[in-house]
């Protein structure tokens, strides 16, 4: 094999394996497909939006959607349908961030902690525990209050917060795996244990990190959109769908529907698309599932 | 348009004044009222620890020596809105534990107090009984002896005696025009039974007064329940005969911290009154809701940017109002306010009479301030030396969706002057101490009440006082201050004060912002009430007092 | 068994400790502190007041012993004193815990009722229009945000019809049918919204048990279908759903905080935003410690519960 068909090789592997999803799984591939429209977006956004991120125009305040605005217009003129692009480009940085720091911290801990056990697991399980005594929202409000509101904030402090909350889950199907049967043989032929880590553990778990991570994504998404309901979010005039919808959307409710109809049916559509393309994800990947 | 509303206004209240004639008031019922302040939990109990909202708390319950007499109000055909945050003008005052007061000498105040006032019966506290000068003292030496008290507050009061049993003696030291606020009917004045010394004041159960209501129940973050004091001294004149107060059976201030929520309460008859409402909401809720009655009045705060003095570049006066005239105010007051709001109305407020002094007729320097004028704005950052512009922080509070919804646009208008903020939404503790302890950033975007037209001044542009975010200080303008205190003569004081409002205009240590109109709605089976707010300092305790619920009309509209 | 108890419960021990100083530390490095925010009543501010008070409220001791004096009251049963009302925070949590506790009560059956049935239909109907649709309705209402949901319900109804769900809390033993209508709506929320994790977990690991060899030689014995899934697949699945159930604990006081707000619910969340708001420490620490132990006690049984499922993690 050479060195340059590597990529090519991989890439059509991700396309045979949302081929096969399309197939046997078309509410996860259709989430899938919103995730990448979203990934697009955010990606893009500088491109695709029509409009600046804070152009306001105060002479076309609270316009229903039109041609020239096709989601309308925001309490100071601002487009809408731009803002909405710059805020998926804000979300697919904060949420990425945050479950990625999440997923590292919980595969480590929950790892660590679930296969040696011992006085480790012991000492790493008492902080997890008192970790887990505080509610999220409550520590959120207490750090930001701190630290004050800010994209490196919410992601650091959600990144921790779910990560660490996570482990053990994680601690908890690595402990079931542990006690499998093929772990105890893999042992006692003598494996080492990076080995065994690797290609006995981790696979096993993959299936509830992915699950763990397409949650996480979402949840950062709308643990955002709380902090924003209580002033605390990222501050303005940051475009985030959470203080689009809770802000302005919820205050103009009435003089334009569309403030708070665009967010909130993005914001859901994304968290939702997210959950069940991992959810699918997670039926194919499951090493277990595929001879069957 | 000022003068049709006024018209309008006029027509609505002798509609008012005819059905109020019309009808026999009835007894009993339940009044929920949102008040302007639904979002807030009471702070404390005790009027020792100085809290700016005691008297929204316990001022139906705690009375003062005056308030606002009623009778005079735009709705019984007076002169008076009563809205102004805490500021009574003289003909409107009314004794309320005082029956009268005179001056003996320059410097002595003599109040007689009622016979007919009856302190309420409270477990633990107290058995019911009379009113007596003893207590007018006990309480003036409770919140001047506290240590939370403002110093200097009352260093104009030399002495305080009871002379006999129903006089009390003021004896001061030097004359304060503010007198009838500072312990007449001001924030810190709430008279409370001697018998409060032994017990715990901060606890809601010992909250005791001769007022129209009793705290009955407090549940933290959802209500203050006040029942019915029959004991309560005052009446009401209507139809030619005196009512004994109060009317309802039960006062509950709803505590309901989202917006959605309380216009959904009030939509849905949980509220028969919601004192405070954005003009946003407005249209949607006369339209959804068209039986709701309803009084617009102008917020009892101003709104602007804070620009710290002692800090570069805001020390020149120059970039501070190159700031004024980057900011398009007659758009916000057209656009962003729907055109609910007055370009300027702050620091004094068009309610205080003669003290206020409209745009104008103000010299053009400070009309200038108020025109949208980009291309002066850079020629002035030129002249200060920084035409390339600067970037500096704006602090705001995430407590007020106004500000949170208004600051973006602050932005983009400082934005095209080549002048960059940077926004720090900040929670109500951590916001409020950083002006307190002056560690507050350059710009500081935020609202400061009225209160009433000497203390407009003197707390926000007096060297050093905790409410003066700009740190403006000006050993003249100080001095001014101080003479306005000592000058008995109102004419005089309307001089000085409108002397000292163009000089604070004009050094622009803020960027001024328009003022918006609030609304007050009521259903209408809310009978012999106009929409006033307060007959004292944030204290609506006697308006509360005298309305009653038409039950039977309630009914009919399917609310029971 | 025994032994595994008391060794779960001396371990918690230190994650009491540990608890209780971050709590006590954490809210005492905001920059807004009490007394800022109590002097700001006043128009001028002076070092002299501002030391009278801090003694009056004992602040003005080093941190650490403010800290020990804190713990030796707990250890007597005294919780401190609210700063503003002076009411003990021991009589504020009696007042809220359990108002809070029967929302998240409410909401855990509206959850479980929903997540369970949910999952397991969809794990056995796995990939049929019927596991789409009733996987989506959970999981659209985890991805709408609750302060959205909340506002609709409260605001369309109203407009509508004029019907808002009753805004004024009654407490249960004054009249169970008025404090159940003031709940229910909240309830149904906050449950509706949690429910799609524990779904999703019920039914990841309904399929994995029903590929399992034990289960296919259940079928084999010809057992029937629901008898299978019901003894075998559902004890096995109740691990994670346990451990999460547990989980959920803090989410539920978290998803509180904001619906508490939108639909007044005078609870413990309402308690706490109030209090990190206005810097009542006691109040704070309180609750944080009495929400710490509480949710202590859930993982502590969670882990029990492990150890009574599934006998191996016993060792």
């Amino acid at each position: 094999m050479s060195e340059m068909s590597a990529p090519y090789q991989q890439k059509s592997r991700f396309m045979a394996f949302h081929q096969r999803m399309a197939k046997s799984k078309p509410l996860g591939a259709f989430g899938g497909a919103v995730f990448a429209l979203f990934l697009i977006c955010g990606v893009f956004a500088d491109l695709l939006a029509p409009y600046g991120l804070n152009e306001t125009n105060m002479l076309e305040r609270l316009q229903s959607p039109s041609f020239l605005h096709i989601l309308g217009t925001d309490h100071l003129g601002r487009d809408v349908f731009s803002r909405i692009l710059f805020g998926a480009q804000l979300s697919v940085i904060v949420g990425f961030m945050a479950a990625g720091l999440a997923t590292v911290i919980s595969i480590v801990l929950g790892v660590v902690t679930g296969y040696f056990g011992g006085r480790t697991d012991m000492l790493i399980q008492r902080f997890v525990d008192a970790w887990m005594t505080f509610p999220d929202l409550v520590l959120l409000i207490v750090v930001i209050s701190i630290v004050g509101p800010g994209v490196t904030q919410i992601v650091v402090i959600l990144g921790c917060l779910y990560g660490i909350a996570g482990s053990r889950i994680i601690r908890g199907s690595v402990i079931g795996i542990r006690e499998n049967m093929y772990t105890h043989a893999a042992q006692s032929m003598g494996a080492r244990t990076i080995h065994i880590l690797w290609f006995h553990i981790l696979p096993n778990v993959m299936p509830i990190v992915i699950v763990l991570f397409t949650t996480r994504v979402g949840a950062v998404i709308l643990a955002e959109a709380g902090l924003s309901f209580l002033g605390l979010g990222v501050p303005p005039p940051a475009p985030t769908w959470g203080s689009m919808l809770s802000g302005t959307g919820r205050t103009y409710m009435y003089l334009g529907p569309w403030l708070a109809l665009a967010p909130g049916i993005c914001l859901t559509m994304v968290v939702y698309a997210i959950n069940v393309y991992g959810d699918a994800l997670r039926d194919l990947l499951d090493p277990r599932m595929r001879g069957s | 348009m000022a003068r049709r509303s006024l018209l309008l206004s006029v027509l609505v209240v002798l509609l008012i004044n005819h059905t109020a004639w019309a009808e026999e008031p009835q007894y009993g019922g339940n009044l929920n009222v949102g008040t302007v302040n639904v979002t807030l939990s009471p702070l404390s109990w005790d009027p020792a620890d100085w809290t700016w909202k005691s008297n929204h708390d316990t001022g139906v319950v705690r009375e003062q020596l005056i308030s606002g007499d009623l009778e005079k109000s735009v709705r019984k055909g007076g002169e008076y809105p009563f809205i102004a945050d805490a500021y009574l003008p003289t003909d409107s005052m009314r004794g309320e534990l005082a029956e009268s007061w005179g001056w003996e000498n320059d410097l002595t105040l003599v109040i007689k107090l009622r016979q007919n006032v009856m302190f309420t019966a409270k477990p633990g506290v107290m058995k019911a009984r009379h009113l007596v000068a003893d207590d007018i003292v006990y309480s003036y030496d409770l919140i001047n002896e506290s240590p939370k008290r403002i110093p200097t507050y009352f260093d104009h009061i030399k002495r305080v005696y009871a002379r006999d049993d129903h006089t009390v003696v003021f004896e001061l030291s030097e004359y304060n025009a503010e007198w009838a606020y500072r312990f007449g009917y001001g924030y810190y004045s709430a008279i409370s039974p001697r018998e409060m010394e032994k017990v715990d004041r901060k606890d809601w159960r010992t909250v005791t007064g001769s007022g129209p209501f009793v705290l009955e129940k407090y549940v933290q973050a959802n209500a203050h329940i006040y029942s019915k004091n029959d004991l309560y001294w005052d009446t009401e004149p209507l139809n030619g005969q005196q009512h004994r107060l109060p009317f309802v059976d039960k006062l509950i201030y709803r505590i309901i911290k989202d917006e959605a929520t309380y216009l959904t309460a009030l939509r849905t008859g949980q509220l028969d009154i919601l004192e405070a409402i954005r003009w946003i909401a407005v249209d949607h809720l006369k339209e959804s809701t068209p039986e709701l009655n309803w009084n617009r009045w102008l917020a009892t705060s101003g709104t602007f940017v804070s620009l710290r003095v002692d800090i570069k570049p805001f020390d020149d006066i120059r970039v501070r109002r190159a700031l004024n005239l980057a900011i398009n105010q007659q758009e916000i007051v057209d656009q962003f306010y729907g055109g609910h709001a007055e370009l300027m109305a702050y620091p004094q407020h068009p309610g205080f009479g003669d003290y206020f002094e409209p745009l104008s007729e103000m010299p053009g320097s400070i009309q200038e301030l108020f025109a949208y004028n980009p291309q002066k704005a850079r020629e002035l950052l030129d002249e200060a030396g920084v035409p390339e512009g600067f970037t500096f922080n704006m602090q705001v509070c995430s407590c007020s969706p106004s500000n949170m919804d208004l600051i973006p646009l602050l932005e983009s208008y400082l934005r095209k002057v080549g002048i960059n903020i940077v926004i720090q939404p900040m929670e109500y503790a951590s916001f409020l101490s950083a002006m307190t302890t002056r560690t507050h950033s350059a710009g500081y975007l935020m609202n400061s009440g009225h209160v009433n037209p000497i203390t407009t001044i003197r707390k926000s542009f007096v060297t050093k006082q905790t409410w003066n975010p700009s740190q403006f200080s000006d050993p003249a303008f100080d001095e001014q201050v101080r003479i306005l205190h000592l000058t008995r003569d109102e004419k005089e004081r309307v001089k000085i004060l409108r002397q000292l409002t163009r000089t604070i205009l004009e050094a622009s240590p803020y960027i001024w912002l328009p003022i918006p109109y609030v609304h007050t709605a009521w259903w209408p089976w809310v009978k012999n009430y106009g929409g006033e707010l307060r007959v004292g300092a944030v204290r609506p305790g006697p308006i509360y007092a005298r309305i009653w619920i038409d039950q039977q009309m309630k009914k009919k509209m399917g609310f029971d | 068994m025994h032994t595994f108890i008391i060794r779960r419960i001396l371990a918690l021990l230190p994650t009491l400790i540990f608890t209780s100083i971050i709590v006590f530390a954490s809210i005492r490095l905001i920059p807004g502190d009490v007394i800022d925010l109590m002097l700001a009543q006043n128009d001028i501010s002076t070092g002299n007041d501002r030391a009278v008070i801090e003694a009056a409220l004992g602040l003005d001791k080093p941190i650490y012993m403010q800290y020990f004096l804190w713990v030796g009251d707990i250890l007597q049963g005294d919780l401190g004193r609210s700063l503003w009302q002076n009411t003990p925070v021991t009589e504020q949590l009696a007042l809220t815990l359990p108002i809070t506790f029967e929302l998240g009560a409410l909401a855990l059956i509206v959850a479980l009722s929903v997540a369970i049935p949910i999952g397991i239909y969809s794990a056995m109907k796995q990939d049929t229009m019927g596991d789409y649709i009733a996987r989506s309705f959970s999981l659209l209402m985890l991805a709408i945000p609750s302060f959205w949901l909340g506002t609709l319900v409260m605001v369309f109804p109203s407009v509508w019809w004029r019907w808002a769900p009753p805004l004024q809390y009654t407490p249960f033993l004054e009249d169970p049918l008025a404090n159940l209508a003031h709940m229910f709506v909240p309830a149904v929320l906050l449950g509706l919204s949690l429910s799609a994790v524990t779904m999703r977990m019920t039914r990841t690991m309904m399929l994995e048990v029903l590929r399992q060899d034990y289960i296919r030689t259940a079928r084999a014995k010809g057992l029937q279908e629901n008898i299978v899934v019901l003894r075998h697949a559902l004890r096995n699945c109740m691990i994670p759903v346990v451990t999460l159930i547990g989980l959920q604990a803090p989410l539920l006081i978290g998803g509180a905080v904001i619906l508490e707000q939108i639909f007044v619910v005078p609870g413990m969340g309402s308690l706490l935003l109030e209090a990190v708001f206005q810097r009542d420490y006691p109040v704070v620490t309180g609750v944080f410690l009495v929400v710490g132990v509480a949710i202590l006690l859930i993982n502590l049984v969670v882990d029990l519960t492990y150890g009574f499922l599934d006998p191996k993690v016993r060792h």
